[in-house]
């Protein structure tokens, strides 16, 4: 078998050590910043998340290096998972859905004249449990990807029927829609030409549709656009409904650090929440806040108080949606299977830079994994002097009209879009996702899941083939290892007790 | 970083040549304005480095600026379509691998055949090898062959060109084996070494790991250098696969501009900072040809690949 780059721990900390001197560069701290500002200023904007923030940020990185790429959209995804509090403390209107547990607490503090002391419970929170997801990634990520060496096509099939399921029976109204949304996606992968013999398929004469429907159009256009859109008309059908006028007394605004940390027991049952959510492939952040939220209501002397502004509320809450973001990095890193959508779109700007994700990345890119573990430590310092710095900014901001904000977004999206292949095609395939995303929302569809197909089908469609050729299509083949039977198994039992639940 | 919009270029070119008149010797003084070099792939893959470097080289020798633009899709198909349908004034070039000009006009519908382009210099060769486990049950073609009668084989291949080229000599020896498609030398790797397959295809990713693989076989025109023991695909079977590294533009373009950037690119093939790339990081070996030479390779590469296209497609 192979060698991992770090045997021993010693080892892994002389590696890290390394990368630390790679990744402490002024340029490279100024490219965290950028990040981790533009992240939480998107973020803060009613409506906008991290997934926005990135697809519309990645086009900017073409042309730096790929560490300070990497470094940027790192900073992108915590500033972006974080930013969404402000609002949900401030408007009682989340930025992002994986913020909205954070509003039940957060803004009756607020209205209490506490809004400060929630901003920073929130900050401190979000920062700590990235950190801890973080750490763990680090020490996570090399057993995992020797573990992965074990995968071969067969077990790949296993694991990507594996995420389906668990997607679909998360998301939407019911999972057969789910199936419906990841099975459409799924289909949308096949066109462009054959992986295995190269024959043409749906592509109607069309060279710019040989290598398929571009990812980052259906991205931004399902995703971002459609989102922007919506908002747009609701905008224009009902006006701005705000409870942006008002403003509260400012009772107590202190946090002291000893106050913040006695609440360690919530703090650590999150992160630890947030990182197994976000090790699964296909699980969102959304489900990592409302798991982390009721576990903690569950463990509290006084589950009354949360709803009325309890801060646990908002610890349990922010500590776990921030704390996905390290964690989903470990499949995105050794298996190269994404933990979600923000995961995904990282892997499409990995490709862009010349990085594979996949066992191999960790032997053939080593230094600049390692630097990207020491960016991203940095950039939790980074954020939490920024992220409490910009406070009164932060608020301003979400106060801001949305009339205002969104029709630049969506001028970012088109020029995002054609920037990379400055090819107008990929903006007219967004423009029709942005219509379908538009559509499947209004009817109770999951865009994500819509998404995460078409990215996850490709790589179903290739080991699948591979699967069949390799074992000549024989069946028992799957008999023979433990771990493809494992994740079948797994993915039927959660099929079924989905579709029971109905 | 600025990059010119094709139709600008074209609309600067247009009026170029109405100010020099139409009949005028107008490329008497090329270059006179910037040269645009489309590469068809993805930014970050070797070819696109290697021709990054290669364009400050290139613009230097030449005297004007070389802008690069990447132009990825269908393996190489959309940048090589636009080119193919630019002007042939030299001010449009292509840097490309010489198997995305030949190998989709013979087995899928694109807009331009070999012939749609002008050949006017090779600057590398790709180093395409079969290879085996270095603990594999066979050292040499032979032995594969026979091992490959008694079991039956996979191997990792990375496109329908490279499959076509081995199952040709699965049929030339009248053995059969599976390709299994990978998605470039990433995937390869884990699946030889992980002894999924019991070969595969390599287009230089195994100079990296040395003694952990072995080269049976070269697939380029001659030996490749860090093997010189392994036989070349045209000693045994008398077909190459196409490895040059070159740069075309579309046909029809003046022979003395042709010379003139053939030239130059004779003195960018001995830049410092390039050869320093090739040398350290691609592992790819230097090889200039000028364009008279390189048409009548190309040329004879064409036939080859037909005959393989005939053996192997139905």
């Amino acid at each position: 078998m192979f060698q991992t780059p770090t045997g021993a721990p010693c080892a892994m900390i002389d590696s890290l050590i390394a990368g630390f001197g790679e990744a402490l560069t002024l340029w490279n701290l100024l490219f965290i910043a950028a990040g981790i500002t533009l992240g939480i200023v998107i973020g803060v904007i009613p409506g906008l998340g991290s997934v926005t923030a990135l697809a519309v940020l990645i086009p900017v990185t073409y042309y730096m290096s790929p560490l300070a790429a990497i470094a940027f959209l790192v900073g992108v995804n915590k500033g972006g998972t974080s930013g969404g509090a402000v609002p949900a403390i401030l408007l009682n209107s989340p930025g992002t859905p994986e913020a909205a547990a954070t509003a039940l607490d957060g803004y009756p503090m607020a209205k209490r004249g506490e809004s400060l002391r929630a901003l920073k419970f929130a900050l401190y929170s979000s920062v700590t449990g990235d950190t801890i997801s973080d750490v763990l990634l680090i020490v996570l990520v090399v057993p995992f990807a020797a573990v992965a060496l074990q995968f071969g096509p067969l077990e790949y099939t296993a694991v990507l029927l594996f995420a389906f399921a668990l997607l679909a029976g998360i998301s939407g109204d019911s999972p057969i829609k789910g199936l419906l949304a990841i099975a459409l996606g799924v289909f949308l992968s096949t066109l462009g030409l054959d992986p295995v013999d190269g024959s043409q398929r749906m592509v109607f004469n069309e060279v710019n549709l040989y290598d398929g429907l571009p990812l980052i159009s259906i991205a931004v256009g399902a995703l971002a656009m459609a989102s922007v859109l919506g908002q747009i008309f609701d905008l224009w059908r009902g006006g701005e409904r705000r409870g942006s006028k008002e403003e509260y007394a400012r009772v107590r605004t202190r946090l002291p650090a000893r106050e913040f940390f006695g609440h360690w027991k919530t703090i650590g049952r999150s992160a630890l929440i947030g990182s197994g959510v976000g090790m699964l492939p296909g699980l969102g952040v959304t489900l990592a806040a409302f798991l982390s939220y009721g576990a903690a209501r569950r463990a509290s002397k006084t589950p009354e108080s949360f709803g009325k502004g309890n801060p646990e509320g908002i610890i349990a809450t922010e500590a776990a949606n921030s704390a996905v973001v390290g964690a989903n990095l470990v499949p995105t890193i050794a298996l190269g299977v994404p933990g979600n959508i923000a995961a995904a779109l990282l892997i499409g700007a990995f490709i862009i830079h010349g990085i594979v994700p996949g066992p191999f990345m960790l032997q053939q890119h080593g230094e600049l994994i390692y630097a990207l573990f020491a960016s991203m430590l940095m950039a939790n310092g980074v954020h939490l002097l920024i992220g409490r710095i910009g406070i009164p900014l932060w608020a301003t901001i979400a106060r801001t009209p949305r009339a205002v904000i969104l029709p630049p977004v969506l001028v970012l999206c088109i020029v995002g879009v054609y920037l990379p292949n400055q090819s107008l095609f990929g903006v007219g395939v967004m423009l029709v996702f942005a219509g379908l995303g538009l559509v499947m929302q209004r009817l109770g569809f999951s865009v994500v899941c819509l998404v995460i197909g078409f990215l996850l089908g490709g790589m179903l469609e290739n080991s699948l083939r591979q699967s069949l050729r390799l074992y000549r299509a024989d069946i028992t083949a799957v008999f023979d290892s433990p771990i493809a039977i494992a994740f079948l198994a797994l993915t039927v039992i959660i099929l079924v007790r989905a579709i029971r639940r109905v | 970083m600025m990059n010119l919009a094709p139709n600008r270029v074209a609309a600067a070119a247009a009026v170029t040549a109405l100010a020099c008149g139409l009949a005028a010797p107008a490329l008497a003084e090329y270059p006179d304005k910037p040269v645009t070099l489309i590469i068809p792939y993805k930014a970050g893959g070797s070819t696109e480095t290697m021709g990054r470097i290669y364009s400050k080289a290139l613009g230097t020798a030449l005297g004007a600026r070389v802008i690069v633009r990447t132009r990825p899709g269908a393996g190489g198909a959309v940048g090589a379509t636009e080119v193919a349908k630019k002007k042939p004034d030299g001010y449009t070039l292509l840097f490309a691998a010489s198997v995305t000009l030949l190998w989709p006009p013979l087995t899928q519908k694109v807009e331009y055949t070999a012939d749609s382009f002008t050949y006017i210099g090779q600057v590398t060769d790709y180093q395409m090898a079969l290879i085996a486990k270095a603990d594999a049950p066979f050292n040499t073609m032979k032995e594969l062959v026979a091992h490959a009668k008694k079991n039956s084989l996979s191997y990792a291949d990375q496109g329908a060109m490279q499959r076509a080229f081995i199952d040709y000599i699965g049929v030339r020896e009248g053995v059969k084996w599976i390709g299994i498609p990978t998605k470039g030398g990433g995937e390869m790797v884990p699946f030889l070494l992980g002894g999924k397959v019991n070969f595969a295809w390599s287009g230089g990713v195994h100079q990296r790991y040395g003694n952990k693989m072995k080269v049976l076989l070269s697939f380029n025109k001659g030996r490749l250098a860090a093997s010189p023991k392994a036989p070349s695909m045209p000693e045994l079977y008398g077909v190459s696969m196409p490895s040059h590294a070159l740069i075309a533009g579309p046909k029809g373009m003046d022979p003395a501009v042709v010379a003139k950037i053939s030239a130059a690119m004779k003195t960018a093939t001995a830049d410092p900072a390039f050869v320093g790339l090739m040398k350290n990081k691609l592992r790819f070996p230097i090889n200039y040809v000028g364009s008279k030479e390189l048409t009548a390779d190309i040329e004879k590469t064409t036939e080859g690949l037909k005959q393989v296209v005939k053996a192997t497609q139905k």
